[in-house]
């Protein structure tokens, strides 16, 4: 078979990328001390993500064309992350809520909004990358385009708060002593009519 | 005796039939069909870049740009079709009608390659370009076609090779693109029970009780699980067990079998009861091309090709 060498040389290539994302992810659980290993362990796992980090090319510049090249192949392979999903724990789930406060001085409460399931799922995973991100500005804007969404319904809106939280859920045992899920409070933001024409309309 | 060179090139290129890309292409298809249709009603919303969608597209895609500006995005096929007076909403609804037809083209094995290319081509696209409620399953969508279209398709039970009268493909190249399909999900597996293994949650059910009320994957009334907790603790290390177990006991005949059931089982499970049907449906497409065809079908061909060049494992 002629093509033989050239599918090794691929298959070499192609699973080291995938160990080594799959094991880099594994490093940076452990780095954030999520385990159920001691603690002396976090910070020998920081290091060996970030030497991973480096094998991978992730210290390079962004315009570096071998980082641009390594970096198309994993997405479009679809192995640019790892495969921990539901670990080592499972994450905690958000909700974002929607004060609408109208002319008169009346208040509507709202939720995010999608017409399918499938659809609800994708609106969850939107709310888990509001949560995790680190950038304020970026958590802020995001905010700011789904207020933009209701507004769109709510054109006579003249201000909406975003209380965004996330959902405390109750173990096994709270839940037979009668405690239910409840919100916990992490950020509020507010926009006016004047924030709507001015900064929502672009990115 | 075999040198390493001949036992590598043995358990890397085994000789197969392509009654797995059969299945891989039939499920691939039928998984594109349903993430289309359950996406019908929200395509435009969740990826339009004018403002009038959920969040709009761009924020994702200059996101994108960042780490590289050559992985496909549907601004690309935006900015196409403005130039052909075509707008956005239209570009966004030809895209879906398309990805559909792909969908349907892999089902029917018609025009296979070029349905396999246009299908990972247009879900990349959205999956990329809707980065932000991108999940699991488009993760293991982009991986699924990937190897589709690398694969030697058309195989014999599609429509192009009864219409064409196409000759079989290299055994060879067929079984090594199931070699790959095979390790990858060894891979998977592996990170994601070894990863479970070291969360203290998996250990005494709690990960699985709290993943079963977590909304929107709260399809059970948590008053209905409450009755099953003593479930829990067995279930999360059994869950464990089975995804770290996958890459040891996925090879050898006798416990092939068992563990292919146990973790289709599973995902059916979280499809039930978590209502990720598509993710559901993805996963067991996948573990069913790589390892199913040998023990649900019997058929007599892979059998003869096996025993004129054996693989390693097997």
């Amino acid at each position: 078979m002629r093509e033989k060498p050239v599918c090794f040389a691929w298959f070499v290539l192609h699973f080291l990328l995938i160990t080594t994302f799959s094991c880099r992810e594994t490093l940076w659980v452990v780095a954030q001390g999520q385990t159920i290993f001691p603690s002396f362990f976090n910070s020998f796992s920081q290091k060996a993500g970030t030497v991973m980090d480096a094998a991978l090319g992730q210290h390079l510049a962004a315009s570096n064309p071998t980082r641009q090249a390594l970096t198309t192949y994993l997405h479009i392979a679809g192995i640019e992350k790892g495969y921990g999903y539901f670990a080592p724990n499972v994450p905690a789930s958000y909700k974002v809520v929607f004060e609408l406060h109208y002319p008169d001085g009346s208040v509507e409460y709202q939720l995010p909004h999608v017409h399918s399931a499938a659809a609800g799922l994708r609106l969850a995973c939107l709310l888990d990358e509001i949560a995790r991100t680190r950038h304020d500005t970026l958590r802020e804007y995001l905010v700011k385009m789904l207020a933009s969404s209701i507004w769109r319904d709510h054109p006579d809106v003249t201000a909406i708060r975003a209380v965004f939280g996330s959902i405390s859920l109750p173990n096994i045992n709270e839940f037979e002593h009668g405690k239910r899920e409840s919100y916990e409070f992490l950020y509020a933001y507010d926009f006016s009519r004047s924030d709507k024409a001015t900064e929502l309309e672009t990115p | 005796m075999e040198t390493w060179r001949e036992r590598i090139s043995h358990f890397l290129f085994p000789a197969e039939s392509d009654t797995w890309l059969a299945v891989l292409r039939l499920g691939l298809g039928l998984q594109v069909i349903l993430y289309a249709l359950s996406l019908q009603n929200d395509w435009t919303y969740l990826l339009t870049g004018t403002g009038n969608g959920l969040i709009g597209r761009n924020l994702g895609e200059a996101m994108l740009s960042l780490e590289s500006h050559f992985v496909p995005r549907l601004g690309w096929l935006v900015t196409l079709g403005a130039s052909f007076g075509l707008r956005e909403e239209t570009v966004l609804s030809i895209a879906w009608i398309f990805l559909l037809g792909a969908g349907c083209g892999l089902v029917i094995g018609l025009l296979c390659r070029s349905a396999a290319i246009l299908a990972w081509f247009l879900h990349l696209c959205a999956a990329e370009s809707g980065g932000f409620v991108s999940y699991g399953v488009d993760n293991f969508m982009t991986i699924g076609l990937f190897y589709l279209m690398l694969s030697p398709l058309p195989d014999r039970y599609s429509l192009d090779w009864q219409l064409r009268e196409l000759g079989l493909k290299n055994p060879q190249l067929l079984g090594f693109w199931r070699r790959v399909l095979q390790l990858h999900l060894c891979v998977i597996y592996f990170f994601s029970g070894f990863t479970k293994c070291l969360g203290s949650g998996w250990w005494d059910g709690s990960n699985l009780w709290r993943a079963l009320i977590s909304p929107p994957s709260n399809v059970i009334a948590p008053e209905l699980l409450v009755r099953w907790k003593y479930l829990f603790p067995v279930a999360g290390v059994f869950i464990c067990i089975l995804e770290t177990g996958y890459p040891f006991l996925i090879w050898g005949r006798r416990t092939r079998k068992i563990w292919l059931i146990c973790i289709c089982g599973m995902h059916i499970a979280i499809g039930l009861t978590m209502g990720m049907y598509l993710f559901a449906l993805v996963m067991i497409v996948l573990n069913a091309a790589a390892f199913g065809p040998s023990f649900v079908f019997h058929q007599s061909e892979p059998n003869r090709i096996r025993r004129a060049e054996p693989a390693m494992i097997d």
